[in-house]
């Protein structure tokens, strides 16, 4: 973890975090975090964060390593949950919903906000049993047939079922890197959620099958919400509607990524995408 | 004005290098086709053959020069996939060359009317309004190339709004041109030719206008193209 106030001093003038630049509000938002801040212990990893995911947008979170994007993104499901030295303050709202009530369950709200991780990680079941994990747990298909169903319309909106429709029983690990991936977006879809979180769900992938993953993100936005961290700046052109660059635990700049990408406001994001020393 | 871009702050020290080349390949063929403007005016003004000819002859540089740095921008988009000023860099690049490269031609076409006009034992040299304009349009084109290469805006607003008088001169010239014809039809002939060399040097006011909203697009990111003087100083402060 990058210690903030010793780093603080190297900034020069024009490179200094006055709270952030640009746009970081939607219209219409599905997720709403205001004023957040997480601490691993004494350290403080996210410092004061306050940003929108606009419904049926893709949002890309970028910045270098260490600079908190993974970790917000982690807590926008309570992934950080599970580690103990991990505290997480500030509010984020799933709709008109707080997501870190005590009466919200996270095993609920996971299936609401899914997530996607870098290295494909599917259960070392067929292929037909990772996709019907969650909807059985969650009890949203009553008989076989409706599992049956929920499988293949899963798999079809991840872009994989004609390359396994015949052979479901196969193991999932037994897929290439990328059509993994496109299992692991199958299993996240399967539980309809509204949200999809994504940690560099390419960064693995060869560029056929970073391109099928884009495409299909492109698609997933008409029905979901999505955030992606990625450290591909073109990825994020590619994809994104809105792009939020982070920077040793604060949002320094957030707007439309077409603007980000060609004409940004903060020395620091223009430094970060022209790889410049920042 | 320069470090206002820190072109040269890249982690890559090649790519800092290639974009120092490819500007410099920019300030080299703004050289040669100012040269080619101040020579066009030469000839046409002083009835110089030899100099005529040689500013056809070289036009083929302008264009070589075009196609040259057109191809080091492909590599370095398709390369380095450039973004943010970067990006803007090369668009501007590559914009501004095209203007360089019409001017040029512009400026050959002076030498090709110098020819003419001497062919017909007629010259352009009485026309104090003519070399009046030539001694702005280059003046405006050096102005706008150092801009470029300081990369400063505020002298590229300045030279944006020079490019009216230049239209007016023009229009002066226009109007004398045809009173010459009325006066006497059998200067027709030349006074046309005049009138498009006058028209060249109009035009090449056009192109260097143009070089300096690139100039405004690559160091504050915005497109003021078809734009009022106020409108892009609005845009600017915004």
């Amino acid at each position: 973890m990058v210690d903030i106030s010793s780093s603080e001093s190297l900034l020069s003038e024009d490179t200094k975090i006055n709270g952030t630049v640009g746009n970081c509000f939607a219209d219409d938002a599905k997720m709403s975090m205001r004023n957040v801040n997480v601490f691993y212990g004494d350290k403080q990893a996210i410092n004061n964060i306050s940003l929108d995911l606009a419904r049926n947008q893709v949002t890309a979170l970028i910045g270098p390593s260490g600079c908190g994007k993974s970790t917000f993104l982690r807590c926008m499901n309570r992934m950080n949950d599970t580690i103990s030295i991990c505290r997480v303050e500030g509010e984020f709202k799933l709709d008109d919903e707080d997501i870190y009530t005590k009466k919200m369950d996270p095993v609920l709200l996971r299936a609401r906000v899914g997530m996607v991780f870098q290295k494909p990680n599917p259960f070392p079941k067929s292929i037909y049993e990772n996709v019907a994990y969650g909807p059985k747990i969650h009890g949203l298909a009553s008989n076989k047939a409706e599992l049956d169903e929920i499988v293949i319309t899963s798999l079809q909106k991840a872009g994989l079922f004609n390359e396994v429709k015949d052979r479901l029983d196969e193991s999932g690990t037994s897929l290439s890197g990328g059509q993994q991936q496109r299992l692991c977006i199958a299993r996240s879809i399967a539980v309809s959620p509204e949200v999809i979180l994504m940690d560099e769900p390419a960064s693995a992938l060869d560029p056929i099958a970073t391109a099928v993953i884009e495409e299909l993100i492109d698609e997933l936005k008409e029905k979901y919400t999505i955030a992606i961290v990625t450290h591909s700046m073109q990825q994020a052109a590619r994809i994104s509607q809105t792009t939020a660059y982070f920077h040793m635990g604060q949002l320094v700049e957030m707007g439309s990524t077409s603007q980000i990408f060609t004409n940004p406001t903060h020395k620091l994001t223009e430094n970060y995408i022209t790889g410049r020393f920042g | 004005m320069e470090n206002d871009l820190h072109l040269s702050q890249h982690i890559s020290k090649r790519f800092n290098q290639e974009l120092e080349e490819v500007r410099n390949q920019v300030l080299k063929m703004g050289g040669l086709v100012e040269q080619q403007v101040s020579d066009g005016l030469v000839a046409l003004l002083e009835a110089d053959q030899v100099m005529a000819q040689k500013v056809v002859d070289t036009d083929t540089q302008v264009n070589a020069m075009e196609v040259e740095i057109d191809e080091v921008c492909t590599e370095i988009l398709a390369r380095r996939q450039p973004a943010a000023s970067d990006l803007r860099l090369m668009v501007s690049i590559i914009k501004t060359i095209t203007d360089l490269e019409r001017i040029g031609d512009e400026a050959e076409k002076l030498g090709k009317n110098a020819l003419k006009l001497l062919s017909e034992d007629s010259s352009a040299r009485q026309f104090v309004e003519l070399r009046h304009l030539g001694d702005s349009v280059k003046k405006m084109l050096n102005r706008a190339l150092n801009a470029y290469a300081r990369m400063d805006v505020d002298e590229a607003l300045d030279i944006i709004q020079s490019d009216r008088n230049i239209n007016q001169e023009f229009d002066n010239i226009s109007r004398l041109l045809v009173l010459k014809m009325m006066e006497d039809p059998r200067e027709i002939k030349n006074a046309l030719r005049i009138s498009w060399s006058a028209r060249a040097l109009e035009r090449i006011g056009d192109h260097t206008k143009n070089i300096c909203e690139y100039i405004v697009y690559l160091v504050k990111g915005k497109d003021v193209r078809h734009t009022s003087l106020d409108d892009i100083k609005k845009q600017i402060q915004s």
